[in-house]
Protein backbone atom coordinates (compact mmCIF):
# COMPACT_ATOMS: atom_id res chain seq x y z
CA UNK A 1 0.00 0.00 0.00
CA UNK A 2 2.48 2.73 0.62
CA UNK A 3 4.56 1.64 -1.60
CA UNK A 4 2.34 2.16 -4.27
CA UNK A 5 1.66 5.54 -2.90
CA UNK A 6 5.71 6.00 -3.12
CA UNK A 7 5.81 4.86 -6.68
CA UNK A 8 2.74 6.80 -7.85
CA UNK A 9 4.55 10.17 -5.78
CA UNK A 10 7.67 9.30 -7.78
CA UNK A 11 6.02 9.14 -11.30
CA UNK A 12 3.47 11.84 -10.00
CA UNK A 13 6.20 14.79 -9.53
CA UNK A 14 7.53 14.02 -13.27
CA UNK A 15 4.12 14.53 -14.25
CA UNK A 16 3.25 17.33 -12.15
CA UNK A 17 6.58 19.36 -13.27
CA UNK A 18 5.66 19.03 -16.46
CA UNK A 19 1.88 19.84 -16.30
CA UNK A 20 3.13 22.87 -14.24
CA UNK A 21 4.27 24.36 -17.76
CA UNK A 22 1.86 23.31 -19.79
CA UNK A 23 -0.30 24.77 -17.62
CA UNK A 24 1.49 28.15 -17.80
CA UNK A 25 1.74 27.97 -21.18
CA UNK A 26 -2.16 27.44 -21.33
CA UNK A 27 -2.85 30.37 -19.20
CA UNK A 28 -0.29 32.92 -20.91
CA UNK A 29 -0.29 31.70 -24.79
CA UNK A 30 -4.14 30.65 -24.84
CA UNK A 31 -3.62 27.49 -26.33
CA UNK A 32 -2.95 23.94 -25.35
CA UNK A 33 0.42 23.23 -26.57
CA UNK A 34 0.53 19.31 -27.52
CA UNK A 35 4.59 19.37 -28.67
CA UNK A 36 5.43 19.85 -24.55
CA UNK A 37 5.77 16.47 -23.84
CA UNK A 38 8.49 16.47 -26.50
CA UNK A 39 10.04 19.41 -24.61
CA UNK A 40 10.32 16.38 -21.98
CA UNK A 41 11.72 14.11 -23.90
CA UNK A 42 14.45 16.33 -25.61
CA UNK A 43 15.52 17.68 -22.26
CA UNK A 44 16.08 13.89 -20.84
CA UNK A 45 18.29 13.25 -24.40
CA UNK A 46 19.66 16.90 -24.40
CA UNK A 47 20.92 15.66 -20.37
CA UNK A 48 22.31 12.66 -22.20
CA UNK A 49 24.62 14.61 -24.58
CA UNK A 50 25.88 16.57 -22.02
CA UNK A 51 26.45 13.72 -20.02
CA UNK A 52 28.66 12.26 -23.30
CA UNK A 53 30.46 15.79 -23.68
CA UNK A 54 31.36 15.85 -20.50
CA UNK A 55 32.99 11.88 -20.85
CA UNK A 56 35.13 13.22 -23.66
CA UNK A 57 36.51 15.66 -22.19
CA UNK A 58 37.52 13.39 -19.66
CA UNK A 59 35.45 14.44 -16.68
CA UNK A 60 32.90 10.89 -16.71
CA UNK A 61 30.17 10.43 -14.60
CA UNK A 62 30.58 8.08 -12.02
CA UNK A 63 28.16 6.86 -9.48
CA UNK A 64 28.17 7.68 -5.95
CA UNK A 65 30.25 10.71 -6.41
CA UNK A 66 27.79 12.27 -4.79
CA UNK A 67 26.72 9.89 -2.57
CA UNK A 68 24.46 7.56 -2.24
CA UNK A 69 23.14 8.60 -5.77
CA UNK A 70 23.66 6.39 -9.10
CA UNK A 71 24.86 9.78 -10.30
CA UNK A 72 27.90 12.41 -9.84
CA UNK A 73 27.99 15.96 -10.43
CA UNK A 74 28.45 15.72 -14.44
CA UNK A 75 24.64 14.54 -14.37
CA UNK A 76 23.77 17.42 -12.35
CA UNK A 77 25.43 19.69 -14.62
CA UNK A 78 24.18 18.06 -17.71
CA UNK A 79 20.88 18.27 -15.68
CA UNK A 80 21.24 22.32 -15.70
CA UNK A 81 22.65 22.26 -18.89
CA UNK A 82 19.74 20.31 -20.82
CA UNK A 83 17.16 22.84 -18.86
CA UNK A 84 18.83 26.06 -20.52
CA UNK A 85 18.65 24.13 -24.08
CA UNK A 86 15.51 22.96 -23.35
CA UNK A 87 14.06 26.55 -22.51
CA UNK A 88 16.17 28.04 -25.56
CA UNK A 89 14.09 24.81 -27.79
CA UNK A 90 10.97 26.24 -26.56
CA UNK A 91 11.58 29.78 -27.64
CA UNK A 92 13.16 28.75 -30.60
CA UNK A 93 10.30 27.01 -31.59
CA UNK A 94 7.56 29.86 -30.58
CA UNK A 95 9.73 32.35 -32.68
CA UNK A 96 9.71 29.92 -35.92
CA UNK A 97 6.32 28.43 -35.77
CA UNK A 98 3.86 29.85 -32.92
CA UNK A 99 4.85 33.82 -33.23
CA UNK A 100 3.61 33.38 -37.29
CA UNK A 101 0.47 32.05 -36.36
CA UNK A 102 -0.73 33.93 -32.92
CA UNK A 103 -3.25 35.97 -34.82
CA UNK A 104 -4.81 32.95 -36.56
CA UNK A 105 -6.70 31.63 -33.36
CA UNK A 106 -6.07 29.27 -30.89
CA UNK A 107 -7.01 26.17 -32.93
CA UNK A 108 -4.21 27.19 -35.49
CA UNK A 109 -2.37 26.95 -32.44
CA UNK A 110 -3.17 23.31 -31.04
CA UNK A 111 -2.73 22.13 -34.82
CA UNK A 112 0.41 23.39 -35.46
CA UNK A 113 2.01 22.28 -31.80
CA UNK A 114 1.52 18.63 -33.14
CA UNK A 115 2.83 19.07 -36.25
CA UNK A 116 6.16 20.62 -33.73
CA UNK A 117 5.38 17.31 -31.32
CA UNK A 118 5.84 15.07 -34.47
CA UNK A 119 8.60 17.21 -36.13
CA UNK A 120 10.53 16.91 -32.83
CA UNK A 121 9.60 13.59 -31.81
CA UNK A 122 11.12 11.98 -34.65
CA UNK A 123 14.00 14.24 -34.84
CA UNK A 124 14.75 12.68 -31.15
CA UNK A 125 14.34 9.41 -33.52
CA UNK A 126 16.79 10.19 -35.64
CA UNK A 127 19.63 11.84 -33.52
CA UNK A 128 19.31 9.27 -30.98
CA UNK A 129 17.69 5.93 -32.10
CA UNK A 130 14.87 4.25 -30.81
CA UNK A 131 16.59 1.80 -28.22
CA UNK A 132 15.87 2.85 -24.91
CA UNK A 133 19.02 4.55 -22.81
CA UNK A 134 19.83 5.02 -19.39
CA UNK A 135 21.97 7.89 -18.13
CA UNK A 136 23.76 5.18 -15.76
CA UNK A 137 24.45 1.54 -16.20
CA UNK A 138 24.78 1.32 -12.53
CA UNK A 139 22.44 -1.10 -10.52
CA UNK A 140 20.88 0.94 -7.16
CA UNK A 141 20.04 -1.01 -4.39
CA UNK A 142 16.90 0.18 -2.58
CA UNK A 143 16.79 1.06 0.61
CA UNK A 144 14.16 -0.55 2.62
CA UNK A 145 12.92 2.30 4.83
CA UNK A 146 10.17 0.07 5.98
CA UNK A 147 9.97 -4.09 6.50
CA UNK A 148 7.50 -6.09 4.32
CA UNK A 149 5.37 -6.56 7.78
CA UNK A 150 4.39 -3.03 7.70
CA UNK A 151 1.72 -1.98 5.39
CA UNK A 152 3.35 -4.25 2.60
CA UNK A 153 6.47 -2.21 3.34
CA UNK A 154 8.33 0.31 1.57
CA UNK A 155 11.62 0.45 -0.85
CA UNK A 156 13.03 3.60 -2.50
CA UNK A 157 16.28 3.76 -3.97
CA UNK A 158 17.82 7.18 -3.11
CA UNK A 159 17.43 8.51 -6.93
CA UNK A 160 13.86 8.86 -6.32
CA UNK A 161 14.01 10.55 -3.01
CA UNK A 162 16.02 13.11 -5.15
CA UNK A 163 13.82 13.32 -7.86
CA UNK A 164 10.73 13.94 -5.38
CA UNK A 165 13.09 16.04 -2.84
CA UNK A 166 14.10 18.26 -6.06
CA UNK A 167 10.30 18.84 -7.30
CA UNK A 168 9.12 19.67 -3.96
CA UNK A 169 12.23 22.33 -3.99
CA UNK A 170 10.74 23.94 -7.17
CA UNK A 171 7.23 23.92 -6.63
CA UNK A 172 7.50 26.02 -3.58
CA UNK A 173 10.78 28.15 -5.18
CA UNK A 174 8.26 28.43 -8.40
CA UNK A 175 5.34 29.31 -5.84
CA UNK A 176 7.63 31.89 -4.26
CA UNK A 177 8.12 33.44 -7.32
CA UNK A 178 4.52 33.97 -8.56
CA UNK A 179 3.53 35.37 -5.40
CA UNK A 180 6.21 37.59 -4.39
CA UNK A 181 8.25 38.91 -7.17
CA UNK A 182 7.37 41.74 -9.67
CA UNK A 183 8.03 39.49 -12.35
CA UNK A 184 6.03 36.09 -11.27
CA UNK A 185 3.23 38.60 -10.53
CA UNK A 186 2.92 40.12 -14.07
CA UNK A 187 3.04 36.90 -15.03
CA UNK A 188 -0.39 36.04 -13.28
CA UNK A 189 -2.07 39.33 -13.98
CA UNK A 190 -1.10 38.62 -18.10
CA UNK A 191 -3.01 35.39 -17.21
CA UNK A 192 -5.59 36.88 -15.31
CA UNK A 193 -6.35 39.55 -17.99
CA UNK A 194 -4.11 40.23 -21.16
CA UNK A 195 -5.73 43.42 -21.89
CA UNK A 196 -5.51 44.83 -18.60
CA UNK A 197 -1.79 43.80 -17.95
CA UNK A 198 -0.98 45.78 -21.28
CA UNK A 199 -2.42 48.57 -19.80
CA UNK A 200 -0.52 48.80 -16.66
CA UNK A 201 2.66 48.74 -18.80
CA UNK A 202 3.11 44.80 -18.63
CA UNK A 203 5.32 43.88 -22.51
CA UNK A 204 2.91 40.77 -23.35
CA UNK A 205 5.62 39.48 -25.81
CA UNK A 206 8.38 39.73 -23.40
CA UNK A 207 5.83 37.34 -20.71
CA UNK A 208 5.31 34.82 -23.65
CA UNK A 209 8.96 34.73 -23.59
CA UNK A 210 9.69 34.18 -19.98
CA UNK A 211 6.70 31.81 -19.90
CA UNK A 212 8.47 29.22 -22.64
CA UNK A 213 11.75 29.71 -21.01
CA UNK A 214 10.22 28.83 -17.60
CA UNK A 215 7.96 25.63 -19.19
CA UNK A 216 11.03 24.42 -20.66
CA UNK A 217 13.37 24.27 -17.73
CA UNK A 218 10.85 22.85 -15.90
CA UNK A 219 9.82 20.27 -18.96
CA UNK A 220 13.94 18.87 -19.08
CA UNK A 221 13.90 18.39 -15.34
CA UNK A 222 10.83 16.32 -15.41
CA UNK A 223 12.57 14.96 -18.62
CA UNK A 224 15.60 14.15 -16.87
CA UNK A 225 13.79 12.80 -13.69
CA UNK A 226 12.31 10.27 -16.11
CA UNK A 227 14.94 8.97 -17.90
CA UNK A 228 16.64 8.35 -13.78
CA UNK A 229 14.04 6.56 -12.36
CA UNK A 230 12.74 4.78 -15.66
CA UNK A 231 14.82 4.72 -18.98
CA UNK A 232 15.40 7.17 -21.76
CA UNK A 233 12.95 6.60 -24.83
CA UNK A 234 12.17 8.75 -27.88
CA UNK A 235 8.51 8.11 -27.25
CA UNK A 236 8.65 9.14 -24.09
CA UNK A 237 6.43 12.90 -24.89
CA UNK A 238 3.64 11.03 -26.41
CA UNK A 239 3.77 8.58 -23.14
CA UNK A 240 3.74 11.65 -21.06
CA UNK A 241 1.17 13.44 -23.35
CA UNK A 242 -2.23 12.29 -22.23
CA UNK A 243 -1.02 12.07 -18.07
CA UNK A 244 0.19 15.49 -18.53
CA UNK A 245 -3.34 16.76 -19.47
CA UNK A 246 -5.22 14.93 -17.34
CA UNK A 247 -3.02 16.13 -14.53
CA UNK A 248 -3.98 20.01 -16.01
CA UNK A 249 -7.70 19.64 -16.16
CA UNK A 250 -7.67 17.62 -12.90
CA UNK A 251 -6.09 20.77 -11.60
CA UNK A 252 -8.11 23.11 -13.09
CA UNK A 253 -6.71 24.95 -16.62
CA UNK A 254 -4.20 27.32 -15.80
CA UNK A 255 -4.02 26.92 -12.16
CA UNK A 256 -0.17 26.05 -10.97
CA UNK A 257 -1.00 24.29 -7.87
CA UNK A 258 -4.42 22.74 -9.22
CA UNK A 259 -1.15 21.02 -11.81
CA UNK A 260 0.76 20.40 -8.81
CA UNK A 261 -1.69 18.19 -7.00
CA UNK A 262 -3.05 17.27 -10.46
CA UNK A 263 0.07 15.32 -11.12
CA UNK A 264 0.35 13.49 -8.31
CA UNK A 265 -3.15 12.11 -8.00
CA UNK A 266 -2.65 11.17 -11.58
CA UNK A 267 0.65 9.07 -10.64
CA UNK A 268 -0.89 7.56 -7.98
CA UNK A 269 -3.79 6.41 -10.18
CA UNK A 270 -1.15 5.02 -12.19
CA UNK A 271 0.81 3.42 -9.75
CA UNK A 272 -2.27 2.11 -8.05
CA UNK A 273 -3.40 0.62 -11.84
CA UNK A 274 -0.17 -1.55 -12.20
CA UNK A 275 -0.49 -2.48 -8.78
CA UNK A 276 -4.28 -3.37 -8.78
CA UNK A 277 -5.44 -4.12 -12.39
CA UNK A 278 -2.18 -4.59 -13.91
CA UNK A 279 1.07 -2.89 -16.08
CA UNK A 280 -0.97 -2.79 -19.53
CA UNK A 281 -3.67 -0.68 -17.75
CA UNK A 282 -1.05 2.24 -16.96
CA UNK A 283 -1.98 4.21 -19.22
CA UNK A 284 -5.80 4.08 -18.64
CA UNK A 285 -5.65 5.40 -15.81
CA UNK A 286 -4.92 8.76 -16.83
CA UNK A 287 -8.49 8.62 -19.24
CA UNK A 288 -9.96 7.27 -15.90
CA UNK A 289 -8.85 9.67 -13.59
CA UNK A 290 -9.58 12.64 -16.74
CA UNK A 291 -13.15 11.63 -17.49
CA UNK A 292 -14.00 11.15 -13.71
CA UNK A 293 -12.87 14.71 -13.35
CA UNK A 294 -15.04 16.14 -16.46
CA UNK A 295 -18.22 14.19 -15.18
CA UNK A 296 -17.87 15.74 -11.53
CA UNK A 297 -16.51 19.14 -11.84
CA UNK A 298 -15.41 20.16 -15.42
CA UNK A 299 -13.38 23.08 -14.34
CA UNK A 300 -11.22 20.81 -12.40
CA UNK A 301 -10.06 21.28 -8.67
CA UNK A 302 -8.52 24.65 -8.22
CA UNK A 303 -10.20 26.25 -11.37
CA UNK A 304 -12.10 29.19 -10.86
CA UNK A 305 -15.98 28.41 -11.47
CA UNK A 306 -17.58 29.75 -15.40
CA UNK B 1 -20.43 70.24 -40.05
CA UNK B 2 -22.59 72.49 -38.57
CA UNK B 3 -22.68 72.07 -34.70
CA UNK B 4 -18.38 71.74 -35.01
CA UNK B 5 -17.51 73.99 -32.81
CA UNK B 6 -14.23 73.37 -32.76
CA UNK B 7 -11.56 74.04 -35.13
CA UNK B 8 -10.72 70.99 -36.36
CA UNK B 9 -7.35 71.81 -38.68
CA UNK B 10 -5.66 74.94 -36.39
CA UNK B 11 -5.67 74.92 -33.02
CA UNK B 12 -4.73 77.82 -31.42
CA UNK B 13 -1.33 78.87 -30.12
CA UNK B 14 -2.17 79.37 -26.37
CA UNK B 15 -3.81 75.66 -26.77
CA UNK B 16 -1.17 73.55 -27.42
CA UNK B 17 1.21 75.18 -24.89
CA UNK B 18 -1.21 73.86 -22.14
CA UNK B 19 -2.89 71.14 -24.20
CA UNK B 20 -2.08 67.91 -22.24
CA UNK B 21 -3.19 65.38 -24.65
CA UNK B 22 -4.56 66.34 -28.55
CA UNK B 23 -6.11 64.15 -30.73
CA UNK B 24 -6.68 65.16 -34.48
CA UNK B 25 -8.64 63.35 -37.07
CA UNK B 26 -8.71 60.01 -35.49
CA UNK B 27 -9.68 57.33 -37.24
CA UNK B 28 -10.20 54.04 -35.81
CA UNK B 29 -12.25 50.84 -36.00
CA UNK B 30 -11.66 47.39 -35.01
CA UNK B 31 -11.85 45.68 -38.19
CA UNK B 32 -9.63 47.27 -41.87
CA UNK B 33 -12.54 49.32 -43.58
CA UNK B 34 -15.33 49.68 -40.89
CA UNK B 35 -14.36 52.76 -38.92
CA UNK B 36 -15.98 53.76 -36.07
CA UNK B 37 -14.07 56.58 -34.69
CA UNK B 38 -14.47 58.89 -37.96
CA UNK B 39 -12.23 61.93 -37.57
CA UNK B 40 -12.61 63.04 -34.24
CA UNK B 41 -10.46 66.13 -32.93
CA UNK B 42 -9.91 67.11 -29.36
CA UNK B 43 -7.92 68.51 -27.23
CA UNK B 44 -7.65 68.21 -23.36
CA UNK B 45 -5.83 71.11 -21.58
CA UNK B 46 -3.51 70.42 -18.72
CA UNK B 47 -6.01 70.03 -15.02
CA UNK B 48 -9.16 69.88 -17.41
CA UNK B 49 -11.66 67.50 -16.75
CA UNK B 50 -12.76 66.95 -20.29
CA UNK B 51 -16.24 64.49 -20.77
CA UNK B 52 -17.15 62.88 -23.74
CA UNK B 53 -20.63 62.15 -24.17
CA UNK B 54 -23.13 61.03 -27.18
CA UNK B 55 -25.61 58.45 -27.95
CA UNK B 56 -24.79 54.76 -27.93
CA UNK B 57 -22.62 53.68 -30.97
CA UNK B 58 -21.24 57.17 -31.53
CA UNK B 59 -18.01 55.84 -30.92
CA UNK B 60 -16.79 57.17 -27.58
CA UNK B 61 -15.19 54.02 -26.00
CA UNK B 62 -13.48 53.49 -29.24
CA UNK B 63 -12.13 56.35 -29.46
CA UNK B 64 -10.65 56.16 -26.15
CA UNK B 65 -9.68 52.70 -26.67
CA UNK B 66 -7.98 53.81 -29.63
CA UNK B 67 -5.88 56.20 -27.92
CA UNK B 68 -5.23 53.79 -25.18
CA UNK B 69 -3.44 51.14 -28.00
CA UNK B 70 -6.22 48.84 -27.69
CA UNK B 71 -7.75 49.43 -30.96
CA UNK B 72 -6.54 50.03 -34.33
CA UNK B 73 -5.61 53.70 -35.57
CA UNK B 74 -6.00 54.23 -39.99
CA UNK B 75 -5.79 57.70 -39.33
CA UNK B 76 -5.05 61.07 -37.53
CA UNK B 77 -2.58 61.37 -34.83
CA UNK B 78 -2.43 61.43 -31.10
CA UNK B 79 -0.09 63.88 -28.83
CA UNK B 80 0.72 63.27 -25.44
CA UNK B 81 2.38 66.45 -23.63
CA UNK B 82 5.90 65.55 -22.78
CA UNK B 83 9.00 66.76 -21.17
CA UNK B 84 9.80 68.44 -24.57
CA UNK B 85 6.74 69.73 -25.84
CA UNK B 86 3.93 67.81 -27.57
CA UNK B 87 5.07 64.21 -28.60
CA UNK B 88 3.02 62.13 -30.89
CA UNK B 89 1.80 58.63 -29.52
CA UNK B 90 -0.32 57.38 -32.04
CA UNK B 91 1.97 54.35 -32.77
CA UNK B 92 3.43 53.63 -29.33
CA UNK B 93 1.83 50.37 -28.20
CA UNK B 94 -0.36 50.20 -25.14
CA UNK B 95 1.93 48.87 -22.59
CA UNK B 96 4.55 51.66 -22.79
CA UNK B 97 1.54 54.25 -22.52
CA UNK B 98 1.31 54.28 -19.41
CA UNK B 99 5.23 54.76 -19.22
CA UNK B 100 4.74 57.76 -20.80
CA UNK B 101 1.81 58.92 -18.72
CA UNK B 102 -1.23 58.14 -20.28
CA UNK B 103 -3.26 56.03 -18.21
CA UNK B 104 -6.57 54.08 -18.89
CA UNK B 105 -8.99 52.54 -16.85
CA UNK B 106 -11.20 50.40 -19.09
CA UNK B 107 -15.07 49.69 -18.21
CA UNK B 108 -15.22 46.51 -17.10
CA UNK B 109 -12.79 43.68 -16.25
CA UNK B 110 -10.52 46.51 -14.95
CA UNK B 111 -8.94 45.20 -11.73
CA UNK B 112 -7.00 41.66 -11.83
CA UNK B 113 -9.59 39.51 -10.48
CA UNK B 114 -7.19 36.64 -9.26
CA UNK B 115 -4.93 39.30 -7.62
CA UNK B 116 -5.33 40.58 -4.08
CA UNK B 117 -6.02 44.43 -4.00
CA UNK B 118 -2.59 44.46 -2.32
CA UNK B 119 -1.09 42.02 -5.15
CA UNK B 120 -3.03 44.29 -7.53
CA UNK B 121 -1.54 47.88 -6.21
CA UNK B 122 1.92 46.73 -5.78
CA UNK B 123 1.92 45.28 -9.35
CA UNK B 124 1.03 48.81 -10.65
CA UNK B 125 4.07 50.69 -8.65
CA UNK B 126 6.58 47.97 -9.01
CA UNK B 127 6.14 47.96 -12.99
CA UNK B 128 6.90 51.66 -13.06
CA UNK B 129 10.88 52.62 -13.63
CA UNK B 130 12.41 53.54 -10.40
CA UNK B 131 10.38 51.47 -8.05
CA UNK B 132 11.79 49.22 -5.80
CA UNK B 133 10.79 46.84 -2.96
CA UNK B 134 12.37 49.95 -0.36
CA UNK B 135 10.82 52.74 -2.38
CA UNK B 136 7.45 51.54 -3.08
CA UNK B 137 5.76 52.57 -0.10
CA UNK B 138 6.47 56.18 -1.29
CA UNK B 139 4.04 55.61 -4.10
CA UNK B 140 1.56 53.30 -2.38
CA UNK B 141 1.23 55.25 0.65
CA UNK B 142 -0.45 58.28 -0.90
CA UNK B 143 -2.90 56.00 -2.69
CA UNK B 144 -4.01 54.01 0.38
CA UNK B 145 -4.36 57.43 1.85
CA UNK B 146 -6.80 58.07 -0.91
CA UNK B 147 -8.76 55.22 -0.82
CA UNK B 148 -8.90 54.03 3.10
CA UNK B 149 -11.10 51.11 2.14
CA UNK B 150 -8.73 49.28 0.10
CA UNK B 151 -6.22 49.52 3.01
CA UNK B 152 -9.05 47.26 4.83
CA UNK B 153 -9.40 45.02 1.98
CA UNK B 154 -5.73 44.89 0.60
CA UNK B 155 -6.06 40.84 1.56
CA UNK B 156 -9.39 40.11 -0.38
CA UNK B 157 -8.91 39.00 -4.40
CA UNK B 158 -9.94 41.46 -6.15
CA UNK B 159 -12.98 39.54 -7.85
CA UNK B 160 -14.23 39.58 -4.62
CA UNK B 161 -14.79 43.09 -4.65
CA UNK B 162 -18.50 45.16 -4.77
CA UNK B 163 -18.65 46.90 -7.64
CA UNK B 164 -17.95 50.52 -5.98
CA UNK B 165 -14.73 49.44 -4.52
CA UNK B 166 -13.49 47.79 -7.62
CA UNK B 167 -14.15 50.79 -9.29
CA UNK B 168 -12.00 52.50 -6.84
CA UNK B 169 -9.40 49.84 -6.92
CA UNK B 170 -9.37 50.05 -10.79
CA UNK B 171 -8.76 53.92 -10.41
CA UNK B 172 -6.12 53.53 -7.20
CA UNK B 173 -4.27 51.36 -9.55
CA UNK B 174 -4.25 53.24 -12.66
CA UNK B 175 -2.98 56.54 -10.38
CA UNK B 176 -0.01 54.36 -8.90
CA UNK B 177 1.67 54.99 -12.58
CA UNK B 178 1.33 58.61 -11.31
CA UNK B 179 0.10 59.50 -15.19
CA UNK B 180 -0.23 63.02 -16.77
CA UNK B 181 -3.62 62.29 -18.42
CA UNK B 182 -6.13 59.34 -16.97
CA UNK B 183 -9.01 58.23 -19.59
CA UNK B 184 -11.67 56.56 -18.02
CA UNK B 185 -14.43 54.70 -19.89
CA UNK B 186 -17.99 54.63 -18.04
CA UNK B 187 -16.62 54.65 -14.58
CA UNK B 188 -20.48 55.03 -13.27
CA UNK B 189 -21.46 52.11 -15.21
CA UNK B 190 -23.32 49.78 -13.24
CA UNK B 191 -23.34 51.69 -10.21
CA UNK B 192 -25.68 53.27 -7.64
CA UNK B 193 -26.31 56.75 -7.65
CA UNK B 194 -24.88 56.92 -4.23
CA UNK B 195 -21.72 55.28 -5.23
CA UNK B 196 -21.65 57.26 -8.76
CA UNK B 197 -21.35 60.54 -6.35
CA UNK B 198 -18.41 58.54 -4.26
CA UNK B 199 -16.49 57.58 -7.48
CA UNK B 200 -16.97 60.71 -8.93
CA UNK B 201 -15.85 63.31 -5.89
CA UNK B 202 -12.55 60.83 -6.18
CA UNK B 203 -12.46 61.30 -9.55
CA UNK B 204 -12.40 65.50 -8.70
CA UNK B 205 -9.94 64.69 -6.10
CA UNK B 206 -7.61 62.98 -8.70
CA UNK B 207 -7.70 66.22 -10.58
CA UNK B 208 -7.12 68.53 -7.89
CA UNK B 209 -3.79 66.22 -7.05
CA UNK B 210 -2.80 67.43 -10.55
CA UNK B 211 -3.63 64.97 -13.21
CA UNK B 212 -5.89 65.65 -16.16
CA UNK B 213 -9.01 63.72 -16.76
CA UNK B 214 -10.69 62.36 -20.56
CA UNK B 215 -13.72 60.26 -19.71
CA UNK B 216 -16.63 58.94 -21.49
CA UNK B 217 -20.16 58.54 -19.76
CA UNK B 218 -23.31 57.74 -20.50
CA UNK B 219 -24.29 59.46 -17.08
CA UNK B 220 -24.85 62.80 -18.73
CA UNK B 221 -25.92 64.71 -15.71
CA UNK B 222 -22.91 63.57 -13.38
CA UNK B 223 -20.45 64.06 -15.96
CA UNK B 224 -21.48 67.50 -16.63
CA UNK B 225 -21.12 67.96 -12.90
CA UNK B 226 -17.80 67.17 -13.34
CA UNK B 227 -16.24 68.30 -15.88
CA UNK B 228 -14.91 71.59 -17.49
CA UNK B 229 -16.06 70.43 -20.86
CA UNK B 230 -17.83 68.49 -22.64
CA UNK B 231 -17.32 66.96 -25.89
CA UNK B 232 -20.59 65.35 -27.97
CA UNK B 233 -19.49 62.73 -30.01
CA UNK B 234 -21.59 61.52 -33.11
CA UNK B 235 -20.88 58.43 -35.68
CA UNK B 236 -17.40 58.75 -34.78
CA UNK B 237 -17.27 62.93 -34.97
CA UNK B 238 -16.72 65.07 -32.20
CA UNK B 239 -20.47 67.68 -33.06
CA UNK B 240 -20.45 69.98 -29.70
CA UNK B 241 -17.49 71.32 -27.57
CA UNK B 242 -19.11 73.38 -25.00
CA UNK B 243 -18.09 74.69 -21.50
CA UNK B 244 -19.99 71.77 -19.12
CA UNK B 245 -21.69 74.41 -16.78
CA UNK B 246 -24.94 75.08 -18.08
CA UNK B 247 -24.52 72.71 -21.14
CA UNK B 248 -27.47 70.21 -19.74
CA UNK B 249 -30.32 72.82 -20.20
CA UNK B 250 -28.69 73.35 -24.10
CA UNK B 251 -31.14 72.22 -27.02
CA UNK B 252 -28.17 71.58 -28.76
CA UNK B 253 -27.52 68.35 -26.76
CA UNK B 254 -30.91 66.56 -26.61
CA UNK B 255 -30.81 67.08 -30.21
CA UNK B 256 -27.46 65.70 -30.84
CA UNK B 257 -28.81 62.77 -28.81
CA UNK B 258 -31.94 61.78 -30.49
CA UNK B 259 -30.05 62.32 -33.88
CA UNK B 260 -31.66 64.92 -35.37
CA UNK B 261 -28.21 66.53 -36.17
CA UNK B 262 -27.34 67.34 -39.66
CA UNK B 263 -30.44 69.42 -41.30
CA UNK B 264 -32.53 70.28 -37.89
CA UNK B 265 -29.17 71.77 -36.25
CA UNK B 266 -28.71 73.78 -39.36
CA UNK B 267 -31.80 75.99 -38.73
CA UNK B 268 -31.09 76.47 -34.79
CA UNK B 269 -27.07 76.88 -34.82
CA UNK B 270 -26.13 78.08 -38.25
CA UNK B 271 -22.50 77.85 -39.25
CA UNK B 272 -20.61 80.75 -38.69
CA UNK B 273 -21.70 81.66 -35.36
CA UNK B 274 -19.53 78.81 -33.41
CA UNK B 275 -19.53 79.24 -29.87
CA UNK B 276 -15.35 78.33 -28.70
CA UNK B 277 -15.24 76.22 -25.65
CA UNK B 278 -13.49 77.95 -22.52
CA UNK B 279 -10.27 76.59 -21.34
Amino acid sequence: MLQILADGLIIGSIIALGAIGLTLTFSILRFSNFGHGEFLAWGSYLALSALAVFAAIGWADSPRAVAPFSFGWPLLLALLGAAVLTALMALALDALLFKRLRLQGSITLVIASFGAALALRNLLLYFYGGVPRYYSQELQIAWALLPRTVAGGLRITPDQLFVIGLTAVTVVVLHLFLKHSTLGRAMRATADNPQLARLAGIDPERMLRITWLLGGVLAALAGVFAGLTVQLRPTLGLDLLLPLFAAVVLGGIGSVWGAVVGGLVVGLAESAAVAWVGAEWRAAAAFVVLIAMLLVRPTGLFGARA
Amino acid sequence: MTVDLQDRVTVPSHHRATAALQIQGLQAGYEPGLLIVRGASLTVARGEIVAILGPNGAGKSTLVKAVAGLVPISGGRVQLAGSTGLQDITAVPAHELVHRGLAFVPQTENVFAGLTVAENLELAAALMKGVTRHNRAERLDPVYAMFPDLLRQRKLPAGRLSGGQRQMLAVARALLARPQVLMLDEPSAGLSPKLVAQVFDKLADVRASGVTLLLVEQNVKAALALADRAVVLVEGRERLVAPAAGLAQDPRLAQLYLGRHSADTRAEAPTGTPTKGVH
